[in-house]
């Protein structure tokens, strides 16, 4: 069945206010040890981009590259944010 | 890239060196004399007892050094420059190591790409012909001390007519393929291959 | 229909976006750092603890970007950054040095909500500062000052000497106000006669200042990333909710 799905465009509003929201207090559940910390408690380390690390586990929780007119992002685990009030 | 409408900040020039070197400059790099410490991770310290070397992967026979092994291979200590993506070149630099060829020697790579792999999980791909024939050594040492570890001690690989990112620290081993996979930076932006010289920092590039 | 309405809020919300600002005044707070006192029209307010990305671009365009916490409570009417020079650093030796009024910035912001205390958030407040990391903590208590708040709060800054200390006399015309306690220890050389705390900070001295963890403070660290590590552990081997400890780490550089 072919009617089962629609596309990204469907899902945008979704994705744009996940996007808005303010990245310190998104909370993230990692993929490895299964720890929740907010992205501000995140460690940050500065290579050719930017890597932020489970504060518990030491695994990649999110992977920047801070290319000139491009910015490429590389999202692991669970990331949580609050909606605002509708 | 900077719009017309920026404004300049009067009198800022940066930590940026006179550039008195054209032509050793590839295109967008500044001149630095200070040695920038990146990193995608924290300091990996492994015991010198634990660590060792490994070529594998598409080979007719694999084979690993330990430390002690290691620095017992030939040595050759060389100057070469460095450029880094994020815009800091430094030139002059002296390493002592091993040429990749060396290690390669006997091991009969059977496929055309090669990826380095190291300790705290990086990783970096490059075609078996850019770290063949002079073009690369695993280094342990920087300006005839040993290599901090915060520049990639006990070794590392160095090849310095790609970015810098190619030249991965903390190297723990070879892994020759058949195919052409990403490393990390390659996985999120970086360009695949990294001329400097042709100014291959990302993938739009 | 729902995301609609959605898109048009999120339209509404004002990008991320360089703003000139230009600098009023320039403050010497200390021998090694300055105040900038800054205009800038599109500024649209922030809550205490903030931050600002601060960009320069040279004659031939090469730019530089850092990262400063808001000085200033939000009641003010200018925007405050407090620079402190970091030994062998690319942009402090400019803006604590070079910069004059008339000059202008590049800014953006304010960033970050994680690391932000408004009076109704309530308290008790306990506060930790190393060095510079000092900054957002005082946008905090001059938030605090401003709206005659009496929160209990309490300071400790470290500082190396009495020289790195920043806004000194501030906080001495502002702790006799109700519920504000500061204290400073210096970790290399204190001042003559001096009969407070004269050593990193450890385990008796947070017990000494208190709150301890019945009272359930909110706790915001911040300095040098080594600083903030070192009492975060301290904090929650005391018994400190680790949920209600916010940090902010300036990296390795300072205090």
């Amino acid at each position: 069945m072919t009617e089962l799905y629609t596309d990204g465009n469907d899902a945008a509003g979704l994705l744009a206010e996940f996007m808005a929201a303010d990245p310190t207090t998104t909370r993230r559940r990692c993929q490895s040890c299964h720890a929740e910390n907010p992205l501000a408690a995140h460690r940050a380390y500065r290579g050719a981009g930017v890597v932020l690390r489970c504060p518990a586990c030491g695994d990649v929780a999110v992977v920047i590259g801070d290319c000139e007119g491009e910015l490429v992002i590389e999202w692991r685990g669970a990331y949580r944010t609050r909606r605002p009030p509708q | 890239m900077i719009w017309r409408m920026t404004p300049i900040s009067r009198g800022f020039r940066g930590r940026r060196e006179p550039e008195a070197e054209t032509g050793r400059l590839p295109p967008g790099q500044y001149l630095t004399r200070d040695f920038p410490v990146l990193s995608a991770g924290p300091t990996p310290r492994t015991p010198l007892d634990e660590w060792s070397l490994t070529v594998h992967g598409a080979v007719d026979e694999a084979r690993s050094w330990t430390w002690e092994e290691f620095l017992a291979l030939p040595m050759e200590t060389f100057t070469v420059d460095i450029h880094c993506v994020t815009k800091w070149s430094k030139l002059d630099t002296s390493w002592t190591g091993v040429s990749v060829d060396v290690l390669l020697e006997g091991a009969g790579p059977g496929g055309d790409y090669v990826e380095a792999w190291c300790d705290g999980g990086y990783t970096t791909n490059l075609p078996l012909e850019d770290v063949t024939d002079g073009k690369a050594w695993v280094v342990h040492e920087f300006g005839g001390e040993p290599l901090e570890p915060e520049h990639g001690g006990p070794a590392r690989l160095l090849v310095p007519h790609l970015y810098f990112w190619k030249s991965a620290k903390w190297l723990r081993g070879l892994t020759i393929t058949l195919d052409d996979e990403p490393g990390f930076w390659e996985s999120v932006g970086y360009h695949n291959y990294g001329d400097p010289w042709r100014e291959q920092r990302y993938w739009s590039d | 229909m729902a995301r609609a309405a959605v898109l048009e809020r999120l339209s509404r919300r004002p990008p991320l976006r360089w703003h000139t600002a230009t600098v009023r005044d320039v403050v010497v707070e200390s021998p090694r750092a300055r105040t900038l006192v800054l205009d800038m029209p599109e500024w649209a307010g922030h809550r205490a603890g903030q931050h600002v990305d601060v960009r320069l671009t040279a004659e031939d365009g090469y730019q530089a970007q850092r990262s400063y916490s808001v000085a200033s409570a939000p009641e003010l009417d200018a925007l405050e950054l407090t620079i402190e020079l970091v030994a062998d650093g690319e942009v402090s030796p400019y803006l604590v040095h070079e910069l004059r009024p008339g000059d202008q910035l590049e800014l953006r912001g304010p960033i970050g909500g994680h690391f932000t205390w408004s009076v109704p958030d309530g308290g008790p407040l306990l506060l930790l500062a190393g060095g510079s990391g000092l900054v957002p903590l005082m946008s905090m208590l001059r938030h605090r000052a401003a709206r005659a708040s009496d929160v209990p709060a309490r300071l400790l800054a470290s500082v190396r000497s009495p020289e790195d200390r920043l806004y000194g006399a501030e906080l001495e015309t502002l702790e006799p106000r109700a519920g504000l306690h500061i204290a400073w220890t210096y970790t290399r050389s204190p001042p003559p006669g001096w009969d407070g705390w004269a050593r990193r900070v450890d385990a008796d001295m947070l017990a000494e200042l208190g709150p301890g963890p019945d009272e359930r403070p909110l706790i915001f660290v911040c300095g040098p990333t080594a600083f903030v590590e070192h009492v975060a552990t301290l904090l929650v081997d005391a018994g400190h909710d680790p949920g209600a400890i916010r940090a902010e780490r300036f990296g390795p550089t300072g205090g």
